[in-house]
C-alpha cells in the first residue's frame, strides 16, 4: 500500500487545558516551533498542510489557507479534513497520500480547536429540525440509546464499563499533558457513582469540553533517510468508512462503520486484531471502545464485556489502552481531540512513553468516530494500523 | 418513585423548516403524520430528505399519511438539556420503530420511569406549537 512509503518523524502535543488562555493560532504556533525544533527541519522544508476539523475555525469557510497565512507556511498541499473525531487520522491518511502522489514531500498535521474558548460552530444538519425541538443535547443522549439497545440485545456488566474508565484514568496520572482536573486516579465504584447525563450514560462515561493541540510531521521514506531519523512511524493499513448502512432506515445500532473500516486497516497491514500491540481507539465515551473491540474483532460480538474481564488494559499490561488517559481522562480537544491518541501511539511506538511505556512496539492501532447521526451510532468509522519502520 | 416529566410545559416553537420537508409540518397542523414513501422501492423513509435514501432519486419520493402506532427500540433519559428544556429535566427522549420500517424520534408524554422499556408500544400525541402546528411525541397506546 502506497502508505508504506511515508514515515511520521515527529509529533508535538500541547498541554490540555479546560479553556485555553491562548488564540487556536498560537497553540498552532507552538505546535509547529516544537516539530521544527525536534525535526531541525526549516520551516521552508514544510511543502503540505492539512488541517482537523476546529471548532474555532469552523466560523471560516477558508479555515486551512487562513491557517497558512497566519503561520507562514507556503506549501503546495493545502486541506481542511472535517470528519470530526476521525479528522486527526484522516488528516494523515491524507499527508501519506498526498506524498505518495508527489504533491508535496513533507506535511504538517496540524490539529487544534479551542472550543471552550471560541466556538464558532454553526452547524448545517439535521438536528435543528429533528432533535433539537426535542431536547436532545448531543452525543450523551444518542449514546443513552445505543447502550440501552445494547443491553437489551446482550446484556451490559457496567463494571466491565468502568475498568475502561479506571485503566484511562491510570493513564492520565501518568500524562503531564492531560488536563489536571482529570488526574486523579478512580474507582470502579467511583465509575458505578458518578451522576446520570441521559440514562444509562453516566458522567465518567463522558468526555470533558477542553482546547489543545498536536500535530505530526510527515515525509517520504526516502526523505526521512536522507535526513537520517531514526525514529519513523509508518501507517500500514487504514480504513475509512462514512454513512455506514445509511441507505437503510432500520439497522442494528450495535454495528458500526469500525467493522469495514477495521477489516480493511488489518488486511492492507497483513495482521489480525490479536496481533496489535496497543490499542488507542477514539473515546468520546466508554461503550464507544467496547463496540470497537467486537467491530474490529478483538472479540465476537456482544462478548465486548468478557473481553474487558478478561484483559489488562493498563500501560503494562497485556493490551495497553489509551495510555495518555484518552480523551476521556486526558480531555477532549473539541474536534482536534482525536489527535490524542494518535500521538499518544505514535509517542508509544518511538518509545517515548516515559512512565508508561509499553512494552511491545511492533505495532499500534488508532481509531477515529466522527459526527452524531440520527438515531444511528456515528457518522464516520476510522482504523489504522502504525509501525515504526515499517 | 422517580417522576420523569412530560415537557409539554416547555414554550418551544416549530423549526425552520427546508423546501422538501415543509409538507411533514403542514400535515402536523392537521394531526397527520406524514411520512416520505419511494414508489420505486416501496419504501417510507425517515427523516425527510432530499432524496430516497435508497435509489439516490428524488423524483420518485411522495408522502403518505401513517398511524404512527409502533414499539420503543430504544430511549435515554434526557438529565441535562439547554433552554428552553433546561430545568424541566428529567424527560424522556424514545426511538419508535413503526410497522412502515421507520424510526421517529420523540418526547413522551404520560410514561412512568417503571413503564418504559424497549418495546413498549406508542402511538402519537399531537402537542399544539404555536402557528396551528403540532409536535409528534409519543404516548402509551
Amino acid at each position: 500500500m502506497a502508505m508504506r512509503d511515508t514515515a511520521i518523524v515527529a509529533y508535538a502535543e500541547t498541554k490540555i487545558v479546560t479553556r485555553s488562555d491562548k488564540d487556536v493560532w498560537a497553540l498552532g504556533a507552538e505546535v509547529l516551533e516544537e516539530l521544527l525544533n525536534k525535526t531541525g527541519m526549516e520551516k521552508g522544508e514544510i511543502d503540505g498542510l492539512i488541517l482537523s476539523s476546529s471548532q474555532t475555525g469552523a466560523g471560516n469557510c477558508f479555515w486551512a489557507q487562513a491557517t497558512s497565512d497566519q503561520l507562514a507556511l507556503e506549501v503546495d498541499f493545502c486541506n481542511i479534513v472535517d470528519l470530526g473525531g476521525c479528522s486527526p487520522a484522516a488528516a494523515l491518511a491524507r499527508a501519506c497520500i498526498a506524498i505518495e502522489a508527489g504533491l508535496c514531500e513533507t506535511v504538517f498535521c496540524l490539529y487544534a480547536d479551542t472550543q471552550a474558548r471560541e466556538n464558532n460552530t454553526r452547524p448545517r444538519h439535521y438536528q435543528g429540525e429533528w432533535t433539537v425541538p426535542l431536547g436532545l443535547l448531543g452525543p450523551p443522549t444518542s449514546f443513552g440509546f445505543i447502550t440501552n439497545r445494547y443491553e437489551h440485545q446482550f446484556g451490559l456488566d457496567y463494571s466491565m464499563l468502568g475498568k475502561l474508565a479506571v485503566a484511562q484514568r491510570n493513564g492520565a496520572v501518568l500524562n503531564d499533558l492531560a488536563c489536571e482536573k482529570l488526574r486523579a486516579p478512580i474507582t470502579v465504584d467511583d465509575y458505578l457513582n458518578s451522576r446520570m447525563i441521559a440514562d444509562p450514560i453516566r458522567l465518567l462515561d463522558s468526555v470533558m469540553v477542553c482546547d489543545g493541540a498536536s500535530g505530526l510531521i510527515v515525509t517520504s521514506k526516502k526523505n526521512a533517510a536522507r535526513k537520517g531519523f531514526t525514529k519513523a512511524i509508518t501507517p500500514i493499513g487504514y480504513g475509512e468508512k462514512t454513512s455506514y448502512e445509511f441507505s437503510e432506515n432500520i439497522v442494528d445500532v450495535t454495528n458500526t462503520g469500525h467493522m469495514p473500516a477495521g477489516h480493511k486497516a488489518l488486511a492492507q497491514a497483513g495482521l489480525k486484531a490479536s496481533d496489535i500491540k496497543s490499542f488507542h481507539p477514539y473515546d468520546d465515551f466508554i461503550i464507544a471502545m467496547m463496540l470497537q473491540f467486537e467491530m474490529i474483532g478483538f472479540c465476537k460480538k456482544g462478548q465486548g464485556c468478557d473481553f474487558i474481564r478478561e484483559h489488562d488494559f493498563n500501560f503494562n499490561g497485556d493490551l495497553p489502552l489509551n495510555t495518555g488517559g484518552g480523551q476521556i481522562s486526558a480531555g477532549q480537544a473539541g474536534l482536534a481531540g482525536g489527535g490524542t491518541n494518535l500521538i499518544e501511539a505514535v509517542r508509544q511506538l518511538m518509545g517515548e512513553g516515559g512512565a508508561r511505556q509499553v512494552k511491545d512496539t511492533s505495532n499500534a492501532m488508532v481509531t477515529g468516530i466522527g459526527g452524531i447521526p440520527y438515531a444511528r451510532n456515528w457518522n464516520t468509522s476510522v482504523v489504522m494500523v502504525l509501525t515504526p519502520n515499517g | 418513585m422517580e417522576t420523569i416529566n412530560d415537557t409539554l410545559h416547555i414554550e418551544r416553537t416549530a423549526p425552520q423548516s427546508r423546501s422538501y420537508s415543509e409538507p411533514f409540518w403542514n400535515g402536523t397542523k392537521d394531526k397527520k403524520l406524514l411520512v416520505q414513501y419511494d414508489t420505486e422501492v416501496g419504501k417510507y423513509q425517515w427523516y425527510p430528505r432530499a432524496t430516497s435514501r435508497f435509489t439516490g432519486k428524488h423524483s420518485k419520493l411522495e408522502w403518505r399519511e401513517v398511524k404512527g402506532e409502533g414499539e420503543v427500540y430504544s430511549f435515554t433519559i434526557v438529565r441535562r438539556a439547554r433552554p428552553p428544556f433546561r430545568d424541566h429535566e428529567p424527560f424522556f427522549l424514545a426511538v419508535v420503530e413503526l410497522p412502515e420500517g421507520v424510526q421517529i424520534m420523540g418526547n413522551t408524554v404520560g410514561i412512568t420511569k417503571e413503564e418504559m422499556k424497549i418495546g413498549l408500544k406508542v402511538k402519537p400525541y399531537w402537542h399544539p406549537l404555536p402557528d396551528g402546528f403540532h409536535m409528534l411525541m409519543w404516548q402509551k397506546a
